[in-house]
């Protein structure tokens, strides 16, 4: 069954007779064209990483960084429409200011992640908005230890040990999992190579175009809990270290690499097109 | 002109006052509130077993003193505050307690006449915490506070026989020469001395009578 | 100027004679605000020197004339080359802690260089409030404080007043309330004007004002014998003395002391 023309997929607060908001559907869409943004939660903190294609040759590098402070302790980084992104984290940011100025400590992350889904939510629910087009990985660390939160266009906002978004989302997804299967959590010192890592073999499938790496962190030792870039010797390891793994990945068994990058392109083109094969929005 | 002397002046003609003598102390295993029962229209004596000491949460109480309208009115809102912040994140601190009060204390300071002690046990540190609050709205942590028209004849005393970590009888005693002395010089304070207990097995209220209290 | 907190604000009695207080209790128009401070701290005293700034601050807070809270920090630092001074209102200087924490957090979002060149330096955190104080005095609802901002600048000794009138002003050596009266005259005998700054090692200057704080120790009712220093130094950054003590005061003289003039045992 198509949708196209019938109408339901024009307002925001109206169902299709099957029970579906097509204009968040659409929102997902605008968030999968986005560039890949990952979150790894860690024994004592959480760090963040994000593909940022290089667009034009004339911007400058390491400039218009994406990854924004919440509050002091907590880090956000989404996938889709950036200004809607930097809404969002204002949002976030008026949340948290005036939980600190009213309680004197400031937001326990779950309460954050909870008020910015009612207001992402309620995107949803009027025909005067849009859903936001973004999918928001944000965390940081509390009084109750480190949290990590994907929030989606429909408002739904889940705790992950890892999160991704983004059009490189299945292989970061992918490696993610191959990384955070194990007993023991990652240290963030080791996350944020492995997040490196992750961006790198996710940007794998988009290889004809330029990146920079983006990386920050919340860590009880190295940040004291704040949110803080990672940057100088730090960032070069890690971005070394993905470097190298990339290429030994494609080295050892380029055939079954091969295969897995066909994979990845394959279902993310699924996805694409759609999960049923009755939306299509070109 | 002094700060004093204008609180009395805020207050309305006839209005009910806790010309007060309170107190919370910290011990080794919590936090004990502990105040006297009178609460006067001028010199007419409206109520003579008041209870000043009120419950904003089940662990973290408060001392009133000034108007007695304006601190039920203030722990009323404090109360519905702290309700509201349980369901939402949990047991709050005592120091979010008291900068809920002080939020309200400080940004109504032209129309309240409020000197609040808040006083709090926390199960997750195991330790009892004292906030003072007086008339402007400034907030400081303390080991132990002392307030009202009564306190002023107990500085001295309190100084040199508070210690740390006491134990809750040592306090219980401390505090009851404390107020005993404060009612004795201090017109505006009498009746019964209350004092409620917080430690990590819960609440105790206790009652000591003027036959008792007087002849310490 | 009469520097006590009590009368900051109101026009002086030699002017305008003595206030009205039927004014006061006229009917809810026009409203009042703030009309007087309750919990106060006295004078901050600071100076520049050599290599840097020097700012002290006593650690009571007054309820009147009782000397109720014995342990209030009024010297609060900014980033790692400002420190803020504040006496007057103690509930009022809270506040302002917290404007101060808030514009700290708001610096640092979508700032990559919070730490380096676009980190607050005092003449920002001045400006904010003298910008905050004189708003506050235009809505007739003023911050019952004066405060003194020090700090280190493009390697230059920053210092800087302003007060609930919204006034602000600079000097070599600057000190509120009491402070004016007392401590300035001291401080300016070691630097009087801005060439003798360069004179003026880190050490003379903060003998200078140790001895200035003792001085005041001496002479103002409403001070304590503890009290915070901070430097803020071109070389060693910013070092706040917490918990220091009034030390090597002179009483011993007393003893000689008989009567009011002609009595002699």
């Amino acid at each position: 069954m198509t949708s196209i023309g019938t109408g339901y997929d024009l307002s925001n607060s109206v169902f299709s007779p099957d029970g579906r908001n097509f204009q968040v559907e659409y929102a997902v869409k605008a968030v999968e064209n986005g560039a890949t943004s990952i979150g790894i939660k860690c024994s004592d903190g959480v760090v963040f990483a994000v593909e940022k294609l290089i667009t034009s040759k004339l911007l400058v590098p390491r400039k218009n960084v994406k990854i924004q402070t919440i509050d002091r302790h907590v880090g956000c980084v989404y996938s889709g429409i950036i200004p809607d992104g930097r809404y969002l984290v204002n949002k976030g940011r008026e949340e948290a200011s005036s939980f600190k100025s009213l309680y004197s400590r400031p937001i326990p992350v779950p309460s954050l992640a909870d008020r910015m889904g009612q207001y992402v939510a309620a995107h949803t629910l009027y025909n005067s908005v849009r859903p936001f087009g973004i999918t928001a990985i944000f965390g940081g660390i509390d009084s109750d230890g480190p949290h990590l939160y994907m929030l989606e266009p429909s408002g739904t906002c889940w705790g992950y040990k890892g999160a991704a978004t983004g059009k490189g989302r299945q292989t970061a997804k992918a490696e993610l999992e191959k990384i955070l299967d194990k007993e023991t959590e990652l240290t963030t010192e080791e996350a944020i190579k492995q997040a490196a890592k992750v961006i790198y073999m996710a940007h794998e499938d988009n290889k004809d175009k330029d990146f920079e790496l983006e990386i920050s962190w919340c860590s009880l030792e190295g940040t004291k809990g704040l949110h803080k870039f990672v940057t100088g010797q730090q960032l070069e390891d890690a971005i070394e270290f993905a470097k190298k793994e990339t290429s030994v990945a494609d080295f050892n068994d380029s055939d079954d690499d091969e295969d897995d990058n066909n994979d990845a392109n394959v279902s993310s083109d699924d996805e694409a097109v759609d999960r049923d094969g009755d939306i299509n929005i070109e | 002109m002094n700060g004093i002397q204008v609180d009395i002046n805020h207050l309305k003609k006839g209005e009910v006052s806790l010309g007060t003598s309170i107190m919370a102390v910290t011990f080794k295993d919590g936090v004990i509130l502990g105040a006297d029962s009178r609460t006067t229209t001028g010199a007419y004596i409206a109520n003579r077993v008041t209870d000043k000491l009120t419950r904003v949460h089940d662990k973290i109480w408060c001392c009133r003193s000034g108007s007695a309208a304006d601190t039920q009115a203030v722990a009323d809102i404090v109360q519905y505050h702290l309700d509201l912040y349980t369901s939402n994140y949990g047991t709050p601190s005592t120091e979010t307690a008291a900068s809920i009060f002080k939020t309200i204390c400080y940004e109504n300071k032209d129309g309240l006449s409020a000197g609040i002690i808040v006083a709090g046990f926390d199960d997750k540190t195991k330790k009892g915490e004292v906030f003072s609050i007086p008339l402007g709205g400034s907030v400081h942590k303390q080991d132990y506070a002392i307030a009202g028209s009564g306190s002023a004849f107990i500085y001295g005393y309190c100084d040199k026989n508070y210690k740390h970590d006491m134990s809750k009888d040592e306090t219980v005693n401390f505090m009851k020469h404390s107020l005993s002395q404060a009612i004795k010089w201090d017109g505006s304070s009498g009746g019964v001395i209350r004092m409620v207990v917080l430690t990590k097995e819960g609440v105790e209220r206790l009652v000591f009578y003027p036959d008792e209290y007087e002849n310490l | 100027m009469n520097h006590d907190p009590f009368s900051w604000g109101r026009p002086s009695d030699e002017t305008y004679g003595a206030y009205d207080t039927k004014i006061a209790q006229a009917p809810a128009f026009p409203k009042m605000n703030t009309t007087q401070p309750i919990v106060t701290g006295t004078s901050v005293i600071s100076m520049k020197y050599n290599n840097g700034v020097i700012i002290a601050a006593d650690n009571l807070g007054s309820y009147g004339s009782l000397l109720r809270f014995t342990n209030v920090e009024r010297l609060i630092p900014v980033g790692n080359s400002t420190v803020v001074g504040i006496s007057g209102d103690i509930s009022d200087m809270q506040h302002i802690e917290d404007l101060l924490e808030e514009m700290k957090t708001e610096n640092n979002y979508d700032n990559s260089y919070v730490d380096d060149e676009e980190a607050l330096k005092p003449s920002y955190v001045f400006e904010y409030l003298a910008t905050v104080m004189y708003n506050r005095r235009s809505k007739m609802n003023p911050l019952w404080n004066a405060i003194i901002v020090a700090g280190m600048e493009d390697k230059k000794p920053f210092l800087r007043y302003v007060n609930l009138l919204g006034v602000t002003y600079s000097s070599p050596t600057l000190a509120t309330g009491f402070g004016a009266h007392l401590a300035l005259p001291l401080m300016r005998r070691v630097v009087d004007r801005e060439d003798d700054i360069e004179k003026t090692t880190l050490e003379v200057a903060e003998n200078t004002i140790l001895e200035s704080m003792k001085i005041l120790y001496y002479r103002d009712a409403r001070s304590s014998r503890k009290f915070s220093m901070a430097i803020i130094d071109n070389d060693q950054g910013l070092i706040l003395k917490k918990g220091l003590q009034v030390e090597n005061m002179s009483w011993e003289f007393a003893k000689n002391i008989r009567g009011y003039g002609t009595q002699k045992v």
